[in-house]
Parts: C-alpha cells; structure tokens; sequence
C-alpha cells in the first residue's frame, strides 16, 4: 500500500502536536518513526489510521484521501501496551482472533498464522492468563488475521523481555521481506535487530528523516 | 419435607396461570439480564443499569400521576418507564461525548434527575402505595399475559440480533479503537446498544424492582467472569447461575411468602460468595502443591 502525507498539522486544544509533517511510503518499505515521550508518534499514528481526524488533501492511503478511505482491513494495528483492549474480562485468543477476522479468512490460514507467530499452543487460554510477551504476539497475530498490506506497530516492545523482544524483530522482518509494509513506533532505535529502510526522529512534532545509507556512512 | 415443597411449586405452576407466567417471565429475564450484563461490565458500566432504573422509575411515576391523578388512559405506565429508561440511556451516552475525560459524571447527573423526578411525581400521584412499592422492590408474581408477550418479543429480538451481529457488537465491547479500524459503525452500534439496554432494564423493573435491577445484570457475570475460561464459558456461566437464582428465588418466594425479587438477589450475592470462596480456596491449594513440588536444576 502505498502512503503519503502532505504538511500534516495537528494539535489537541490549543497545543499543536504535529508540524507540517510530509512523507511518503512505497509497498514494502519499512520506516522506524523514533522520538522522545510527548513528541507526536503516538499522535502520528492515529491521524494515520483514521482514529485522529484530520483535514481532506492531507493524508492519502492508496491514493485515496482518508476521510474516504473505506479498505481499513488492509492495514493492521498493534496498540501501545494494549491499553485500548479490555483483557481482564475472560476471553480466549482464538475467541479475539473469531470476532476480528474476515470470512474470508479460513480455519487453516488462522492456524497457520497463530502457528508462525508462535501462539499455536496458546489458542484456548484465556488472554489474562498471558504474559507480557505472549500478548503482545496475539496482538500481533491479530494485527495480520486480514493479511494487511501495511502494519502499524506502536511501542510494541516495551515491558518484554529480551527473547521475545528478538523473536517480535523477526517476525516483522520476515513479513516486511515478503512486501508489507511496516511503521515501527520506538523510543529507541535499534538498527541490529529491525530492517527498516527509513528512519523519522520526532522531536516536539517536527519531523526529521535519516536514510539508512547515511546511518552506514555515519558508522550507524 | 422439602419434596412435599417441591411438589406443592411444580403444582402451583401447572395450575396457577399466575405462577406460568412469573417463571416464563423469570426464565427470560434471567437470560436477558446476563447477557446484556456481560457487555455492560466488560465497557466498565455496571452502574449504568441503576441509572436507567431510577431513571425509568420516574417514567413509572409520572405514568401513575397522568393515571391516577388526570385520569388520562395511557395504558399501563410501564410504556412510559420503558420510553424513560430509553431517555436515559440516550442521555448517559450525549453526556459521556460531552465529558470525554470525565465520563463517569453522567451517572450522578441522569440518576439524580431521575430520583428528582419520581419523588416529585410519587407524591403528585398520591404518596407511597402498593404500585410504588412493587416498582421498587419487584412483583414478578402479579405479571400479567401481556407483559409476558412483551418480554417473550423483546427476548426473541434480541437474541437474534446478537447472534447477526455478535463479532461486531463482541469486539466494539473490548476494543472500540480496534472495531473502528475494523471499519465497524461504532457509533450506531452503540446507539441501538442504549436502546436495547434500556429497554431489558425497564423490563426487569417488574421482576426484582427499580432497586434491584442492576443485580440481575451484573451479579451472575461478576461471579462467572471469577471462573470462565472463554468469552463463550463465562456467559454460560452467568447464564446458568441467573436462571438458578432465579428459579430458586420464585420457590422460595412461593413457599415463604418472602419478596420474589429479593429473594431472587440474594441467592445471586449467594452464588457469588460461594464462587469467591471456592475460588480463593482453590488458588490456595494449588499453591500449596506447587510449593510442595521439589525443585529441580536442568
């Protein structure tokens, strides 16, 4: 999918949190959007999956404006510490996985899935039964039940431990290498384990971009 | 003894038409209750049913002035507690939009000016009688045949509409940003949610009273949710632990002359005590053995 953003401004009241941001992602490319607590990823993220509203002209999603965007299966979302999702009231993975996944979706494909993320074993646990990094895999897997072309990623790696934290770098390489798109929101970079090919530092909403060839010169 | 008891329900049930129609009445709210429940705890509402049960009392109360008082033939007034619950919910929702960060004010706000209103009108209509009474504590043995086709209708909407729509409303329930980005109507979801939600709480208003109403709502999943494993289980749970307290509730009530709607609550906190206990119990143990378990170094 490819994406692209115009001298998009936004702001909560009177504060303005993101400053004419421009930029734009062909399929397959992989962008790390790197920045302090407060400096807009957050922020960048709901304008770009349509939960933030923003102004016509300012944000197309395969050529489409976003007020008019209608495809949103195509895109998948991991949220920063799951917070939006009620986890404390029983319901199993394979439950989360029925409710937000297409018919088109087989059985197979579901398992398949849950089989390369790594939570085959997990499918009839309850979801408060799971620890950090093992919720943060079915989030995952639930990001991809549509196979999306683009997948967004919001600080997904805070609280985990290291193993799930290299085993979450490989995943998203490999679906990265078979062409989906991935934004990778992160406080802090780290160029050994994930193999983006963009790098935006936010920093108090202005935007900044690094190519990865500059980051090799630079000895990065 | 108690088979004698036994007997003496299962005949009164048969014979009596009253008794017909408090079970089937009680049998469908307590299958209603929970499942509407379930969605209003997982949303972290649980006090929204007493909201819209005073809210819905003074619909009731204002239904007993134009009656009583101005003689106007409007029915039974449960229409207009049920048209009030309505208000109600659609009232907490404009309020909850309006106070994005402070969304929990609209409770006090909608239950105050529904407590405001019943007093008003309670004593407009004549001061504290029997009709009041059975408002706010229940009489499910006084249901009549049309309440039960009413009950039965709405049971048979509902269910339905929750099968159609069960992934939507399931994962508006646990994460409305997700639904959104699903491409799912929230708002409109939510709209018709409100509308059912006041709608079985008016309607289980005659079974357990104003007063009690959220109890039959939240009780049964409170407890279950203490043991499910699944969405699926722990609604089945609340279900069978409703439709227990219930059936339990009207023989007693029978047998001892005691209040239905009472009686049905507190085998409800019953259940849920007995779960917390069981639970807490059961925990323990495990731990127990767990720590009896050598460890052993790989």
């Amino acid at each position: 999918m490819h994406i692209q953003i115009s001298n998009l401004s936004f702001g909560y009241d009177y504060r303005t949190v993101l400053k004419n941001i421009s930029f734009s992602l062909e399929i397959g490319d992989f962008l790390v959007v790197v920045g302090n607590n407060g400096s807009g990823k957050s922020t960048l993220v709901k304008c770009i999956l349509g939960i933030n509203p923003v102004p016509s002209k300012k944000v197309f999603l395969d050529g489409t404006d976003i007020n008019d965007f209608k495809k949103w299966v195509k895109i998948g979302y991991v949220p920063q510490k799951m917070d939006d999702f009620n986890y404390e009231f029983p319901i199993s993975v394979n439950e989360i996985m029925h409710v937000s996944k297409s018919s088109k979706v087989s059985e197979k494909e579901k398992l398949e899935l849950f089989d390369r993320i790594g939570i085959l074993e997990l499918q009839n646990e309850n979801i408060n039964s799971l620890s950090g990094g093992q919720m943060q895999r079915v989030f995952i897997a639930r990001a991809m039940i549509n196979k999306p072309e683009v997948l967004i990623l919001d600080e997904p790696t805070i609280g985990v431990d290291t193993d799930n934290v290299n085993r979450f770098y490989r995943i998203i390489n490999d679906l990265n290498s078979e062409g989906v798109t991935i934004i990778l929101i992160t406080h802090s970079l780290q160029p050994g384990k994930a193999n983006f090919n963009h790098v935006m530092h936010l920093h108090e909403g202005v935007a900044e971009f690094t190519s990865v060839s500059d980051m090799h010169e630079g000895g990065g | 003894m108690d088979a004698i008891m036994l007997t003496s329900f299962l005949r009164a049930i048969i014979e009596r038409e009253f008794m017909q129609f408090a079970l089937i009445t009680g049998i469908l709210v307590g299958l209603l209750a929970p499942i509407i429940g379930s969605f209003v705890v997982i949303k972290r509402l649980s006090l929204i049913a007493d909201t819209l049960s005073h809210f819905s009392l003074a619909g009731l109360s204002i239904g007993l002035f134009l009656l009583n008082i101005l003689r106007l033939p409007i029915g039974d007034p449960l229409y207009i507690g049920m048209v009030f619950a309505v208000i109600g919910a659609l009232l907490i929702e404009a309020l909850r939009s309006y106070y994005k960060n402070y969304k929990e004010i609209s409770m006090p706000i909608v239950i105050s000016l529904g407590t405001a209103l019943s007093a008003l009108f309670i004593s407009l209509a004549g001061g504290f009688n029997t009709e009041i009474y059975n408002y706010l504590f229940g009489s499910i043995l006084t249901v009549g045949r049309n309440f039960v086709y009413i009950i039965a209708i709405t049971t048979v909407v509902i269910l339905t509409l929750i099968f159609i729509f069960y992934k939507q409303i399931v994962i508006i329930s646990f994460d409305e940003t997700y639904a959104r980005l699903l491409g799912i109507r929230v708002n409109l979801f939510q709209f018709f949610s409100t509308i059912f939600l006041g709608v079985v709480v008016s309607l289980s208003i005659e079974t357990v009273g104003v007063l009690l109403v959220s109890s039959l709502m939240i009780i049964p999943v409170a407890a279950a949710m203490k043991i499910g494993r699944s969405f699926k289980t722990t609604l089945m749970i609340a279900i069978l632990f409703s439709e227990v307290s219930v059936i339990l509730g009207l023989w007693l009530s029978f047998r001892l002359g005691f209040p239905s709607g009472a009686t049905i609550v507190l085998f409800n906190i019953t259940i849920l005590l007995g779960v917390v206990v069981m639970k807490k119990l059961f925990t323990r143990r495990n731990l127990e053995e767990k720590q009896e378990q050598p460890i052993t170094v790989k």
